[in-house]
C-alpha cells in the first residue's frame, strides 16, 4: 500500500515512516503544505496521512483543496488539538479519521489499515476466524473449539473488533469508539471491565490466555494457542 | 446656593418694591378723594384754610388759588400728570437732609388744580439699606459657599488620595488590603463597595490559581518524577524486563497527557471557545447507553448499577461532551461508593439523578469539589486528573443545565436538571 505523510516535525516523521516500512509499506513524506498537496494532487496513494499544523498550508485548508479537486483518497488527520470541536472540524473538512498525538504506532496502524481496506471494496465476509474462535456474523454466533458462547451485544461487538484484526495490539480508545458511538477518552477501566468479562468466558472453556493485555497500550486477540 | 439665595433676595425686593408703590398709590388716591369731596362740600376759604392746615405726615398738599399758592410746599412743578398717574420730583428743605424726594399728582378741583404728594425718601432710604443687606448676605453666602466647597472637595480629594495609596498597596501584592467604607453611604462608598467586591473575587480566583498551580506539580510531578527514576533505570535493566518497564512508562506518561488534555479543554469549555455540535438528545436514550456503558464496572466492583427511565426529555446539547460529563458521575459514584453499595440511575423528564448508597461528601465539600484539581483524598492517591467535577460543571453550564449534590442519607445524590 502506498502511503503519504505530511508531517512537519522530524521525530515524528522518522517514527512514522519507520512503523510503516517494517509493515512493508510503501510511504512518502513531505514536510509542509503546498509540496503535501502537490504530491497528493500528482500522485496515486491509498492514504494521506496529514498533520493539522503545518507550515504555509494549514492541513485543514489542504484537506479542503485536496477534495475541491475531486480527490476522494481516505485521509486520516493527525493533531495535537485534543478536543472533540477539533475532531469534528477535521471531520467536516472532508477528514476520515482523527487521531491525537501523542499517539501509539500500534493505533494508527489500526487506523490506517482500516482506511485503506475500504478503498478496496472486499467481499462482505459472513464469518470471522481466529484459531479456534469462530464468530457468525449474521446468526452473531459465537463458538471456541467448538461450544458456544453466549455474548452480550457489547461483548459481541469487542471481540468482533478484536478478531477483525488479530495478533494487533488494539488500543483500549479504538475498542471504545468500536463499541460505543463516543469519542472521549474515559479514562476509566470500562473497556478492562467488559474484557475481563469476555476472558471469564474464555477461560471456562479452557481458553483464558486468548486475548492478552499489553501494558500501557492495549489487547491483543492472539491467534491460535 | 448662591444662586438660589440671589434670587430669593431679588425677589424680596421686587416685593418690598411692588408694596411700597402700592401704598403711596392708595395713600394718594385716598387724599385724592378726600380733597375732592372737600372742595365739593367746603366753600373756597374754607378749602384754602384745609389745605394750609393739611397735616404735612399724611400728605403734601398745594393748591393754586387764582395767582397764589397756598399748602405745605412754596412750589408747583409743571407738568404733575393727573392722578391716579404720578411722577418723582425733588424739593428742597431746611432741615438737615436738604433734599427729598416726593411723589405726587394733580386732582382738579372746583377751586383749580391741587398737587397732593408723599415723602418716599424714607421708603426709598429702607429698600436702599434692604439692597445693602441683601448683598452682604450675598457675599457672605458666597465666601460661605466657597469655603464650604472648599472643605467638601479637600474631603473628597483626601479620600482619592487614601483609594491611590491603597491601590499601590495592592499592587505592590497586599491583596488582602481593602478600601475603608464609610457610614455615609455616597458615592465614594459606593465605589469603595464595589471595588472591595472586584477585589474579593480576585483574591479568590487568586486562591484558586495557587491552589490549582500546587496541585499541577504535584499532580504531574510526581508521575514525571516516577518517568525520570524509570529512564534513569532503564538501561540497567535485563533484557526480558525491558518491555513490561516501559509499557509502564508510557502509562504514567499517558496519566499526565490526560491530566494536560483535560486542563485544556476544561478552560476551552469554561471560556467557550469550544463550539459545542449541538442536536436534539433524548435524555432517556443517554441514561440508557449510560447505564449500558457502566453496568459491567459496577458488577466489577461487587456493586449493583439500576436504571429507572421516566418520560423522555429532549435537550439541544453536544452528545459527546454531555455523555462525557454524566458517564464521569457515574463513574464517580462506582470508584467512591464502595463494594456493595448500590447505584442508581434516574431519569425523571428534565431531571437526572445520580444516587449512591457509600460514604458520600461532608456536606461542606458540595460546592469544593468542583474547583480544578481538588480532591477530597489529601493523599490524592485516587488515580485521576482531579478535574473530572469541574469538567463535568463547566460542560454542564454550557447547557444551561444546573448540577447539585446533596445526601442520599447515607451516601451521594447528583442532581442534574436541564432547563
Amino acid at each position: 500500500m502506498k502511503i503519504l505523510l505530511v508531517e512537519d516535525d522530524a521525530t515524528t516523521t522518522e517514527y512514522v515512516v519507520k512503523g510503516f516500512a517494517e509493515q512493508g509499506h510503501n510511504i512518502e513524506t513531505a514536510s509542509d503544505g503546498h509540496q503535501g498537496l502537490l504530491l497528493a494532487t500528482s500522485m496515486q496513494y491509498d492514504l494521506v496521512i496529514l498533520d493539522r499544523m503545518l507550515p504555509q498550508l494549514d492541513g485543514l485548508k489542504l484537506l479542503a483543496a485536496l477534495r475541491a479537486t475531486g480527490n476522494q483518497t481516505p485521509v486520516l488527520i493527525l493533531s495535537a488539538l485534543s478536543h472533540v470541536d477539533e475532531r469534528v472540524k477535521g471531520l467536516r473538512a472532508g477528514g476520515d479519521d482523527y487521531m491525537t498525538k501523542p499517539f501509539a504506532f500500534s493505533e494508527l496502524l489500526v487506523r490506517a489499515e482500516k482506511l485503506m481496506q475500504r478503498g478496496n471494496s472486499a467481499p462482505a465476509q459472513t464469518e470471522l476466524k481466529v484459531g479456534d474462535l469462530v464468530m457468525e456474523l449474521l446468526t452473531r454466533k459465537v463458538t471456541l473449539a467448538g461450544s458456544e458462547i453466549m455474548l452480550q451485544p457489547k461483548e459481541f461487538q469487542l471481540l468482533k473488533y478484536l478478531m477483525e484484526h488479530p495478533n494487533q495490539v488494539i488500543s483500549r480508545t479504538l475498542l471504545f469508539e468500536a463499541v460505543w458511538d463516543y469519542h472521549f477518552d474515559p479514562r476509566t477501566n470500562v473497556i478492562d471491565v467488559h474484557i475481563a468479562k469476555l476472558r471469564r468466558k474464555f477461560e471456562e472453556l479452557g481458553f483464558g490466555e486468548l486475548i492478552e493485555t499489553v501494558r500501557g497500550a492495549g489487547y491483543r486477540l492472539r491467534q491460535g494457542h | 446656593m448662591t444662586l438660589i439665595i440671589g434670587t430669593l433676595l431679588f425677589g424680596m425686593y421686587r416685593q418690598l418694591i411692588n408694596e411700597q408703590e402700592l401704598q403711596t398709590n392708595q395713600h394718594l388716591a385716598a387724599e385724592k378723594l378726600r380733597y375732592q369731596q372737600m372742595a365739593l362740600t367746603l366753600d373756597r376759604r374754607s378749602f384754602a384754610t384745609q389745605i394750609r392746615t393739611a397735616d404735612p405726615k399724611t400728605a403734601l398738599v398745594v393748591w393754586r388759588s387764582s395767582l397764589d399758592l397756598v399748602g405745605a410746599l412754596s412750589l408747583m412743578p409743571d407738568d404733575m400728570p393727573l392722578l391716579p398717574e404720578t411722577r418723582d420730583f425733588p424739593i428742597l428743605t431746611s432741615g438737615p437732609d436738604k433734599l427729598h424726594i416726593l411723589t405726587g399728582g394733580l386732582v382738579i378741583t372746583r377751586y383749580g388744580p391741587v398737587l397732593i404728594a408723599t415723602r418716599t425718601d424714607q421708603l426709598a432710604t429702607l429698600i436702599e439699606r434692604f439692597v445693602n443687606a441683601a448683598i452682604t448676605a450675598l457675599m457672605l453666602t458666597i465666601v460661605l459657599t466657597l469655603a464650604l466647597g472648599y472643605l467638601f472637595s479637600k474631603a473628597i480629594l483626601r479620600r482619592l488620595v487614601q483609594y491611590n495609596r491603597l491601590s499601590r498597596r495592592i499592587e505592590r501584592g497586599e491583596y488582602s488590603t481593602r478600601l475603608p467604607v464609610s457610614w455615609r453611604q455616597d458615592e465614594f462608598d459606593m465605589l469603595a463597595g464595589n471595588f472591595n467586591q472586584v477585589l474579593d473575587t480576585l483574591e479568590a480566583n487568586l486562591h484558586a490559581v495557587r491552589g490549582a498551580t500546587d496541585n499541577i506539580a504535584h499532580d504531574l510531578r510526581t508521575p514525571l518524577s516516577h518517568l525520570r527514576i524509570g529512564l534513569e533505570q532503564l538501561p540497567q535493566r535485563p533484557a526480558e524486563e525491558l518491555d513490561e518497564a516501559s509499557a509502564i512508562l508510557i502509562e504514567e506518561l499517558d496519566h499526565c497527557l490526560a491530566t494536560f488534555d483535560a486542563m485544556l479543554s476544561l478552560t476551552r469549555i469554561e471560556e467557550g471557545q469550544q463550539d459545542l455540535e449541538l442536536q436534539p438528545l433524548s435524555l432517556r436514550d443517554l441514561c440508557q447507553d449510560l447505564f449500558e456503558m457502566a453496568e459491567a464496572m459496577a458488577e466489577s466492583n461487587g456493586q449493583t448499577l439500576s436504571l429507572s427511565l421516566d418520560q423522555d426529555y429532549s435537550v439541544m446539547g453536544d452528545k459527546y461532551l454531555l455523555f462525557q460529563a454524566l458517564f464521569n458521575l457515574v463513574d464517580n459514584a462506582i470508584k467512591y461508593s464502595g463494594e456493595g453499595a448500590k447505584i442508581e440511575i434516574i431519569q425523571q423528564d428534565n431531571e437526572i439523578l445520580i444516587r449512591d448508597n457509600g460514604p458520600g461528601i461532608p456536606d461542606d465539600a458540595t460546592e469544593k469539589v468542583f474547583d480544578r484539581l481538588v480532591r477530597l483524598d489529601p493523599s490524592r492517591h485516587n488515580k485521576g486528573t482531579g478535574l473530572g467535577l469541574s469538567l463535568v460543571k463547566a460542560i454542564l453550564q454550557r447547557h444551561n443545565a444546573r448540577i447539585e449534590l446533596s445526601d442520599n442519607q447515607p451516601g451521594l445524590q447528583v442532581s442534574i436538571r436541564f432547563s
